[in-house]
């Protein structure tokens, strides 16, 4: 089943001439792990903020539940990121530095108007559970945790809503290698358990090899390759493909 | 041997950060010394130019020679000729080792041992070329925003390697870098070993890249070597294990769809090391005795060691091997 569609999505930033996201279409089936793998600069990140209109594109439909997420109301598009989440990349910008794991677990709930206040505390620590952590980490700074548990925060962050949706946009390329295979891990428990989509970017093939159903190779604003992760990892097609697959297996 | 460390011991506010750390580089070799973020690996780096900033920690013991010399014994003026010259260094994040209000060109020229000659120029330019930065031979005007994270670092990598020194302390040089530029860059280094007889100590938490580039892997662990031995032999049966949990963690193709066998948990802290082995409470294969005293280097091959007292055992009954 289709879950979301992105048809003909186009993002030219100002002062530059070639589109970041050059109109690009797909689409994600629900309960699968797409991959979408490009270097620095692809437009692989531009393409995702735009998806949940953190940035606005110029041009294209997001068809998400019969609806265009860009055509929608903003106060209708609030309530589609309940649905719609995402895991940022670096978890040591991505938090609030003064503010207490608890209380930016809570915002969450708070901002969407989830639960009854004493009803709160009680989900935030199940979310923190979840994600490996416990209710110790209630009171802690950002500033107290290793890259691996800010990013676990970061990852409780998006499920709180309970998303069908989430992407993940280099989520542990901040990681060293060994808590990398943590993470991916619980993001591949996660979503076996609560059946849920990922929209998975990544520069590295070898990550997207080990998570991923189906990929898709971005370049310059342009979708490349696109199939199943089998045969693009045995029979890559496109030289940038070949490229990246030659890079990746060296390195292991 | 190019640098011997002998007995290193470091100390920082929360504690002893490299606990009695041995380790050789021989002429024209890469030794590459991997271990997790907080392990000591960067501190064993800077000790051996003495740039640890003394608000922040002291070396308390030990000896470091380089090509005979203790440099742990010279004063601050012998130290500047050391520094940049014998022992040049490649850290993570070029972008912010370069000065950004100045030119690359003005950069590279101050690098250069006699400032101020009529040929600097010619010399920049066959210096560019040299890491592959053909482009922009010739253009004096480049300012570091201007060029790509790769770029940047093979200004960096050009500027340590124009003094000809004997250690190039290379610390995460990859690591902030795209796969495709990864490779390139190991390239390059690799080249440039080869070609000037460069001995290296590469530094990376990625058993990838040293894999891909040392003849020697030394694993850090809580301010300790825990496996030493040739890459060949590593890769082949790996002897401690950690060395076999950071292998397990390496993403690819052939790992799909599985579960990681990760390292579970985190490194201890400094301030709080386990007694024993310091890796007991992590480890699958601990048995009593490792929660006791903590385990010496053992040989497991000629000049393989591992600190493990099961590691015999556990290769002969193939608990633990590569992969």
């Amino acid at each position: 089943m289709e879950l979301l569609k992105v048809v003909n999505l186009k993002k030219v930033f100002p002062k530059t001439k070639e589109p970041a996201v050059n109109g690009v279409d797909f689409s994600i089936l629900k309960g699968e792990v797409l991959g979408l793998v490009g270097e620095s600069g692809c437009g692989k990140s531009t393409l995702a903020k735009c998806m949940l209109r953190l940035i606005n594109a110029q041009e294209g439909n997001i068809l998400y539940k019969d609806r265009d997420l860009l055509k929608i109301l903003p106060k209708d598009m609030h309530r589609m990121r309940k649905d719609l989440q995402i895991i940022f990349q670096d978890p040591y910008t991505s938090l609030d530095p003064r503010m207490r794991i608890g209380d930016i677990l809570e915002e969450v709930f708070i901002i969407h108007h989830s639960f009854l206040r004493g009803r709160r505390k009680v989900k935030v620590i199940e979310i923190l559970e979840m994600v490996g952590l416990g209710e110790t980490y209630l009171k802690r700074l950002p500033s107290e945790l290793s890259g691996g548990e800010r990013q676990r925060v970061g990852i409780a962050r998006s499920l709180a809503t309970d998303p069908e949706f989430i992407i993940c946009d280099e989520p542990i390329s901040s990681l060293d290698i060994s808590v990398q295979a943590q993470i991916l891990n619980l993001l591949m428990d996660l979503q076996k358990r609560k059946n849920l989509t990922y929209l998975f970017i990544s520069h590295d093939l070898g990550v997207i090899a080990s998570i991923c159903d189906r990929v898709i190779v971005m370049q310059a604003g342009n979708f490349v390759e696109r199939g199943l992760c089998e045969d693009i990892f045995r029979k890559p097609k496109h030289d940038y493909t070949k490229n990246l697959l030659k890079s990746s297996s060296l390195l292991s | 041997m190019v640098l011997e460390i002998k007995g290193l011991r470091v100390r920082y506010g929360v504690g002893e950060v490299v606990r009695g750390l041995d380790l050789e580089i021989a002429k024209g070799e890469c030794v590459g010394l991997v271990g997790e973020s907080g392990c000591g690996k960067t501190t064993v780096g800077l000790s051996i130019t003495r740039l640890i900033p003394e608000r922040k920690g002291t070396i308390s013991s030990g000896r470091i020679l380089l090509e005979g010399q203790d440099l742990l014994t010279l004063d601050h003026e012998s130290l500047r000729k050391v520094r940049g010259k014998k022992v040049s260094y490649v850290f993570q994040e070029p972008s912010s080792s370069l000065n950004p209000v100045f030119t690359i060109y003005e950069q590279l020229k101050e690098a250069l041992p006699g400032r101020g000659a009529t040929d600097d120029d010619a010399v920049i330019s066959d210096l560019l070329k040299s890491v592959g930065l053909a482009k922009i031979a010739g253009k004096k005007n480049i300012y570091p925003h201007e060029l790509s994270g790769g770029m940047q670092q093979r200004v960096m990598i050009a500027m340590a390697i124009v003094p000809r020194p004997d250690l190039l302390v290379l610390d995460e040089p990859t690591t902030a870098l795209d796969v495709t530029v990864q490779n390139q860059i190991l390239d390059l280094i690799m080249e440039l070993k080869n070609k000037i007889g460069l001995s290296v100590l590469f530094i990376s938490h990625d058993l990838r890249t040293i894999f891909r580039l040392a003849d020697r892997v030394a694993v850090m662990y809580a301010g300790r070597i825990i496996e030493e031995g040739p890459r060949k032999r590593i890769v082949a049966q790996p002897g401690h294990p950690y060395t076999v949990g950071l292998i397990d963690s390496i993403p690819s193709f052939e790992h799909r769809k599985k579960r990681f066998d990760a390292i579970e948990g985190r490194a201890p802290l400094f301030s709080d090391l386990p007694q024993g082995c310091k890796f007991h409470p992590r480890c699958k294969f601990k048995i009593d005795k490792c929660v006791h005293a903590e385990p010496e280097l053992e040989e497991l091959s000629d000049g393989h060691v591992s600190r493990c007292i099961r590691a015999k055992g556990l290769i002969a009954n193939g608990a633990i091997k590569g992969s």
